[in-house]
C-alpha cells in the first residue's frame, strides 16, 4: 500500500511536471520537425541559470523568467545557425557537445562567483520570491493521502503552477501543431526537399521550432530548479536521454505523449525501486546499487522502445521522423 | 583546399570566432577567481621553468592523450565508415576494457552484479589486460550479432539505430557503475617513477603506453593498406552496395570491424587508465564526445582522419590549460568540434560532399 502511495506521489510531483514540460519542448523539436536535439538538458540548465542568477541579483521574478527563456533562445539560435543546414546526425553531435559545454562551463571553478561551480546554487538563495507568491499556507498541508508543504520547495503551490503550465503548453502545442505553421514543420519532418520546392524557407522554420522548443525546455528547467536546486551535474547527458525515453514512451508528435510519458516513466522508476528494495534481498542488490540498476532498465527500455514500438503508447507510426 | 572556402563561410567562421573570444574574455572577467585559478596552477608549475617549458610539457601530454584517444576513435570511425552508425555506446567499451582488467587483476575480492559470491582472481597485469582485450573484442562480436546485424536486417532507420546505441550506452554505463561502484579504481598500485628529458617529465609506463599505442595504430594502418581483408574493409566503407556486388561479404566485414573496434577501444581504455592512474565508471562516457570531435575533425568515416583529429584534439585540450582553467579543457575541445562543423563539415581529410 505504501508503495502504491509512493508511486502516486511521484506521478503528481512537480519534477514529473517539469519533465513533462521539457518533453513538450523536445516534442516541438523531434515530434513536429524531426530535429535530433540530443542536448535538451543544456536548454534546461541555461534556463535555470538565467532564472536563479537574475534572482540572486535581486531582479523581479518576471524578469528572471524572461532572462532564463532568453538565454535558451540565444543558445538555440547559436546552435541552429551552423547545424540546421547539415544532416540530422550532425545536429545530434553538436547539440550534445554544446549542452555538455554549458554544463562544463557552469561547473568550472572559473565561474564560481556566478554559478557556484560544481555545487551549484542552493535552493534558499533563489526560491524565496516564488514562495512568497504562494496563496497556500506556510505549513504542511495534507490532502487525501498526500502530504506536502504548502509553499516551500516541492510544494502544493509548485505542483499547481507546474501542472497548469503543462496544461497551457499542451494546449499551445495542439494549436500550433494544427496551424498552417505546424503543417509546414510536419512537412519538413516528412520530406524537407518537397517543402523547399514549395518555396518555404526550411532553415527559418527549423530555427523557429528549435527556439520555441528550447524556450519551453528552459521553462521546464526553471520549474525543476524550483523544486530542487540548480545543480549542473543533474542536467548532464543522462537527463537528455531520460527525456527522449519518456517522449518516445508516451508517443512523439502527440499532444499528451510527453505528459503521459513523464508520468509513466517516473512512476515506473519509483515502482521498480520500491519493489526491488522490498523483495530482492540486500546481499543480491544493495540499496546503493538500486539507482544504477534502475537506470540500466531505463537504457534497455529505450532500446526496446525504439526497436519495437517507436510510436510509443499514444503515437502513430506514420507521424515519426525515423 | 583553401580556394574553395567561399567568403560567406569565412565570414561566419570569423563571427563565431569573435563570439568565442568575447565569451572567453567575459568568462575570465566575470569569474574573478578565474585568473587566480588558472594562473595559480600555471604559476605553480612554471615557477621553476617558465611558460615555454609548460607549453612543451603540455604539448607532449597532448600527444600522449591524442594517441590514446586515437585508439578509441579509430574504431568509432571504422564503424561509421562501414555502417554509417554514429555509435554512442563506444565510450562504454573504453571503460569496460579498463574495468575488466581491474576486475581480473586486483588482489581484492570482486563480484558480479546479482550474484552474491566473491571471486578472487588476481591475475598479473599483462595477462589480465590481454584477456580483457580478448573479452571486449568478443563483446563487440556479440553486440553486432545480437543487436546491430539484426537491426540492419530489419532495415531499421539510421536515426533509430543511433538512439538504440544511446540506450545501450545508458544501460552499459550504469551497469559498470553497478558492477564497480562509483569510485575510480587503479589498475596497478606499483609506484611509477618519472624521468626528466629536457623540459618534459614522463613516467616509464607512459612511454611504454605510447609505444603500444603507436604499434597498434601502425598495425591497423598495415591491415587496412596491405591485407586483403583490409582492402575489403575500405571497399565496404567506400560503397557497401558495390562491394557486395563484387563478391565481398559485407556482413562479415562489418562484424570484423566491430570486433576490431571493441578490442582497440578496450586497449585504449587500459592504457588511459594507466596514464591517468585510475579510471572511473563514466570516464569513457566523458571521452565519447572527444572521440566524436576527433572523428568529425578528421573526417567522419575516414580511419586516418580519426588519427589526425585525435592528435589535434588531444594537443588542443592539453595546451589550452596553459591559459585556461584545467576544468575547461574538454569544453575547449568541444568548441573546436562546433567550429569545424561550421567551416568544413566534411573534416580535414574528408571529401567535400553535400551533408545537408
Amino acid at each position: 500500500m505504501d508503495i502504491l502511495f509512493d508511486v502516486l506521489r511521484t506521478a503528481i510531483a512537480p519534477s514529473t511536471a517539469a519533465f513533462a514540460l521539457a518533453a513538450i519542448g523536445l516534442n516541438f523539436h523531434f515530434g513536429l520537425t524531426g530535429l535530433l536535439n540530443m542536448g535538451h538538458a543544456g536548454f534546461m540548465l541555461l534556463g535555470m541559470y538565467g532564472f536563479a542568477i537574475s534572482l540572486q541579483q535581486g531582479w523581479p521574478i518576471w524578469l528572471a523568467v524572461i532572462i532564463g527563456l532568453l538565454a535558451a533562445a540565444i543558445f538555440a539560435v547559436l546552435l541552429g545557425w551552423p547545424t540546421l543546414k547539415l544532416r540530422g546526425d550532425y545536429l545530434a553531435i553538436v547539440t550534445i557537445a554544446a549542452a555538455e559545454m554549458v554544463r562544463l562551463l557552469g561547473r568550472s571553478q572559473s565561474l564560481k562567483d556566478l554559478t557556484g561551480a560544481s555545487s551549484g546554487i542552493r535552493g534558499k538563495d533563489f526560491k524565496e520570491p516564488f514562495e512568497t507568491l504562494s496563496p497556500f499556507p506556510d505549513s504542511i498541508v495534507t490532502i487525501g493521502p498526500f502530504q506536502m508543504h504548502g509553499s516551500r520547495s516541492s510544494s502544493w503551490w509548485l505542483t499547481v503552477v507546474t501542472w497548469v503550465l503543462v496544461g497551457i503548453f499542451a494546449l499551445v502545442f495542439w494549436r500550433l501543431a494544427n496551424s498552417p505553421w505546424g503543417r509546414v514543420l510536419k512537412g519538413i519532418r516528412e520530406d524537407e526537399d518537397a517543402v523547399r520546392s514549395l518555396g518555404k524557407n526550411v532553415y527559418s522554420y527549423k530555427m523557429q521550432a528549435l527556439v520555441i522548443g528550447g524556450m519551453i525546455g528552459a521553462l521546464g528547467g526553471i520549474t525543476w530548479a524550483l523544486g530542487n536546486s540548480v545543480q549542473p551535474d543533474s542536467m548532464a547527458r543522462p537527463t537528455t536521454f531520460w527525456l527522449w525515453t519518456l517522449l518516445l514512451l508516451g508517443g512523439a508528435a502527440t499532444v499528451f505523449g510527453p505528459v503521459l510519458g513523464s508520468i509513466l516513466f517516473w512512476s515506473a522508476l519509483t515502482l521498480v525501486k520500491s519493489l526491488a528494495s522490498a523483495f530482492i534481498p540486500d546481499t543480491v542488490l544493495s540499496t546503493t546499487e538500486l539507482e544504477p540498476f534502475s537506470l540500466v532498465l531505463v537504457g534497455v527500455t529505450l532500446m526496446l522502445l525504439v526497436i519495437f514500438r517507436p510510436q510509443g503508447v499514444l503515437g502513430n507510426k506514420k507521424e515519426l521522423a525515423f | 583546399m583553401l580556394a574553395r572556402l567561399d567568403r560567406r563561410v569565412l565570414l561566419r567562421a570569423a563571427l563565431v570566432f569573435l563570439i568565442a573570444v568575447v565569451g572567453v574574455t567575459a568568462v575570465l572577467a566575470m569569474g574573478g577567481s578565474a585568473d587566480a585559478a588558472s594562473s595559480e596552477t600555471a604559476a605553480a608549475a612554471a615557477s621553476s621553468s617558465g611558460t615555454f617549458d609548460l607549453f612543451i610539457q603540455n604539448l607532449f601530454n597532448g600527444v600522449v592523450f591524442g594517441l590514446l584517444l586515437a585508439l578509441a576513435s579509430v574504431g568509432l570511425s571504422l564503424i561509421y565508415g562501414t555502417t554509417a552508425l554514429s555509435n554512442f555506446a563506444h565510450g562504454e567499451m573504453v571503460t569496460f576494457g579498463a574495468m575488466l582488467t581491474y576486475w581480473l587483476a586486483t588482489p581484492q575480492p570482486v563480484r558480479i552484479p546479482l550474484i552474491p559470491v566473491d571471486f578472487n582472481i588476481g591475475l598479473p597485469l599483462i595477462p589480465a589486460a590481454l584477456l580483457a582485450i580478448a573479452i571486449s573484442a568478443g563483446l563487440g562480436w556479440v553486440q553486432d550479432r545480437i543487436i546491430w546485424s539484426q537491426l540492419r536486417r530489419r532495415r531499421v532507420a539510421m536515426v533509430q539505430q543511433m538512439i538504440v546505441s544511446i540506450g545501450l550506452s545508458l544501460a552499459l554505463v550504469n551497469f559498470i557503475q553497478w558492477w564497480m561502484g562509483g569510485r575510480p579504481v587503479r589498475l596497478t598500485t606499483a609506484i611509477d617513477p618519472r624521468n626528466d628529458y629536457g623540459p618534459i617529465s614522463v613516467s616509464n609506463t607512459t612511454l611504454i603506453s605510447m609505444a603500444i599505442a603507436i604499434a597498434a595504430l601502425l598495425g591497423v594502418a598495415f591491415f587496412l593498406q596491405r591485407t586483403r581483408l583490409g582492402r575489403a574493409t575500405r571497399a565496404v566503407s567506400d560503397n557497401p552496395a558495390l562491394a557486395s556486388a563484387s563478391g565481398i561479404k559485407v556482413d562479415s566485414i562489418i562484424r570484423l570491424v566491430w570486433i576490431m573496434a571493441a578490442g582497440l577501444a578496450a586497449l585504449g581504455g587500459i592504457l588511459l587508465a594507466l596514464y591517468q592512474q585510475g579510471i572511473g565508471f563514466d570516464d569513457g562516457t566523458k571521452l565519447l564526445l572527444m572521440m566524436f570531435a576527433a572523428v568529425t575533425l578528421g573526417g567522419l568515416g575516414h580511419p586516418y582522419g580519426a588519427l589526425v583529429g585525435s592528435l589535434i584534439i588531444g594537443i588542443v585540450a592539453e595546451v589550452s590549460t596553459v591559459w585556461l582553467a584545467p576544468d575547461l579543457k574538454f569544453a575547449t575541445a568541444l568548441g573546436i568540434l562546433i567550429l569545424v562543423l561550421l567551416v568544413r563539415p566534411q573534416g580535414i581529410l574528408g571529401r567535400a560532399e553535400r551533408v545537408g
